[in-house]
């Protein structure tokens, strides 16, 4: 069920991989760190950031790190979430992929030549 | 503040998505909102939260199927379990189909259940017992219940009726002490029905209540030792019997609370201690069907051979059919002067419609009846409808008595028209008759606007001289807030009852199909 749901990759999925690929982050972190990348265009609500993160845990593309008290955070419990093998060799597919239509954009003159 | 809103719209989300991220989701609604502080951006805040929740509720009840799919169930031995077929939420167009179908098998249902009733039928014997209504009675109900015989119903029991209650007195001879406190003309018809009134006649053999071995000790009690017993009786008998046993309660309190202030001396006469019981119980319940009744006149209980004797009564009455004929027309005419017990008198019942079967129109004369039981009601009215219809009964709450028969195998008068002759004086069990087909709108009604006997208690003996009468149960009203309890039945052609019989052949054959 969720290989279907990720097949193709939703660009909420491949946004949360690219967050992750850095560091493990927690759900808020995610947001936040999404929201910066596209300049506030895409601010994932919690039911789109937390049933991405749902199926992409099913696939085992992300795993969840033990939990651990964020001393800067009140002292909150928040589950932290790392990218898996799995997950680094599907979002690196993903972003061949868009490369490759990149690429035919570019051949296309849709897109100039700055970019990729 | 905020928080608490958020908490309260994270309801809105299935349970399987609350149990696996609410908590995530709250942490991430307190973060967003410790961090984004100002006018913009907490409304650029409330907009996602908003935008989210819209767009999600879809999502996440479609795919909520698909959890249920994938829910892993643990296997106990035993314990059926559940699967889900279909991964895939139900598609819209697939709801027709669906309603489609169910709506044939509830069909097929009623059908096949409608056949069951029919097969019960004894089918196998003579034309007589072919149309004999489905009995649906228990068997507790087809044959007199000598345990519960001294819970009689007064069936015309009207408020402030004192003499109402008495002819239920053991011998029929009470009727003329009865009498003599009668007020009303429609009961002083009843009470002068003589001793063929076999209507009472059945329910007067009478028990004494176990209620008259209670005792309620009044402390510092003015009263003598047999008036007490009475007071103790009744006291008892409201406790155990009366449908509202909170306002039991609390009459009883009263009652108690009137004894030790002394209000009760006065009384002195029985019929004075009965009638100042029966006030306290009123004014605390405003029920005027709850009464105490004391006759003058000794009435000891009945003997088993003045039982026998009675229950031979209506036997010997014809049941109180006291004409069957096929008038000019075609047109059938049925007399009859009470609705006796089915265990009795279903045979004749049963015999008169069977005579009357083939008949264009049909004539119930009630303008004598004096009332009886509502199962003859039923099996009577059993003839009249294609279906199983609600009898309502006021005294009764529903029982599945309270349902005709219908259809009755053979029966040929389910869509004949049907008029019913009424009077001042019918009463009870007739008007209940009258008042059901006439909601029902299977009948016309022609005469006068019947007595009004809706609300009955059900008898108590006390002992020789008192009893009472205490409402047990009330049935709700299809049809409207009142019944036709004080006001009476009013007929769809008001006229004298004398000529009511006239008036309900012309209007017959006026209906009836030109041949």
């Amino acid at each position: 069920m969720a290989k279907q749901k990720l097949n193709p990759l939703p660009s909420a999925a491949f946004h949360i991989f690219l967050s992750l690929a850095g560091e493990d982050l927690h759900g808020y972190a995610i947001m936040r760190e999404v929201a910066a990348r596209t300049g506030g265009r895409m601010r994932l609500g919690p039911r789109a950031l937390y049933s991405s993160i749902q199926s992409l845990l099913e696939a085992k593309l992300i795993e969840e790190r033990d939990s651990h008290q964020d001393s800067s955070l009140n002292h909150e419990r928040r589950r932290y979430y790392r990218l898996t093998s799995a997950g680094r060799k599907v979002a690196r597919s993903e972003a061949g992929r868009l490369a490759d239509l990149l690429r035919v954009a570019r051949a296309k003159k849709i897109l100039r030549g700055e970019y990729v | 503040m905020s928080e608490k809103i958020y908490a309260c719209l994270l309801r809105l989300y299935p349970a399987n998505f609350r149990q696996a991220h609410g908590d995530d989701a709250l942490q991430l609604f307190r973060d967003r909102l410790r961090d984004e502080t100002g006018f913009l951006r907490r409304t650029r805040l409330w907009f996602d939260i908003f935008v989210d929740l819209a767009i999600s509720l879809r999502h996440l009840y479609t795919t909520s199927q698909a959890a249920l799919a994938e829910a892993f169930v643990p296997h106990c031995a035993g314990v059926p379990r559940f699967f889900v077929l279909q991964e895939e939420p139900l598609r819209p167009g697939a709801l027709f189909p669906g309603c489609v179908l169910s709506l044939a098998a509830l069909s097929l249902l009623s059908v096949l259940l409608n056949q069951a009733d029919t097969l019960h039928s004894p089918t196998s014997h003579a034309t007589a017992s072919q149309f004999r209504p489905v009995n649906r009675q228990t068997s507790a109900a087809t044959k007199p219940d000598v345990d519960s015989a001294e819970q009689v119903v007064l069936d015309d029991a009207a408020p402030g009726e004192t003499a109402t209650f008495a002819r239920l007195f053991p011998t029929p001879t009470n009727f003329s002490a009865a009498h003599a406190d009668t007020r009303s003309s429609a009961h002083q018809a009843y009470s002068n029905a003589t001793a063929d009134d076999s209507a009472a006649a059945i329910r007067v053999f009478t028990q004494t209540s176990s209620a008259t071995t209670a005792s309620t000790s009044v402390v510092g009690s003015a009263l003598d030792p047999e008036r007490q017993r009475v007071f103790d009786a009744v006291i008892a008998n409201l406790k155990q019997h009366y449908f509202d046993p909170a306002v039991a309660r609390q009459m009883a309190d009263a009652l108690v609370a009137r004894q030790r202030r002394g209000d009760d001396a006065p009384a002195t006469q029985g019929k004075d201690f009965a009638a100042l019981l029966t006030t306290q119980m009123r004014d605390v319940s405003q029920d005027m069907h709850l009464e105490v009744v004391y006759n003058p006149k000794p009435s000891p209980q009945s003997s088993p051979e003045e039982f026998a004797r009675m229950l031979a009564a209506p036997q010997a009455d014809n049941c109180s059919l006291k004409k069957v004929q096929i008038l000019a027309h075609n047109i059938g005419y049925l007399k009859l002067d009470a609705f006796l017990d089915p265990a009795l008198c279903g045979s004749a019942a049963t015999a008169a419609m069977a005579s009357l079967n083939r008949t264009d129109a049909l004539i119930f004369d009630l303008r004598d009846n004096r009332g009886g039981t509502a199962e003859m009601v039923s099996l009577i009215s059993s003839y009249l409808f294609d279906h199983p219809e609600y009898m309502f009964d006021p005294r009764r709450v529903p029982t599945p008595q309270s349902w005709t028969s219908s259809p009755v195998p053979g029966s040929k008068l389910a869509n004949k028209a049907v008029f019913i002759l009424t009077s001042s004086t019918t009463i009870s069990a007739a008007e209940q008759f009258t008042y059901d087909l006439k909601m029902l709108k299977r009948a016309t009604i022609v005469g006068e606007t019947t007595a009004g006997g809706a609300h009955a208690g059900v008898w108590h003996r006390i002992d020789d001289h008192y009893g009472m009468a205490i409402p047990q149960s009330r049935a709700v009203n299809p049809y409207s807030k009142s019944d036709w309890e004080a006001t009476g039945v009013q007929p769809d052609i008001k006229v004298p009852a004398a000529t009511a019989l006239r008036t309900a052949l012309r209007q017959a054959q006026s209906q009836l199909p030109t041949r």
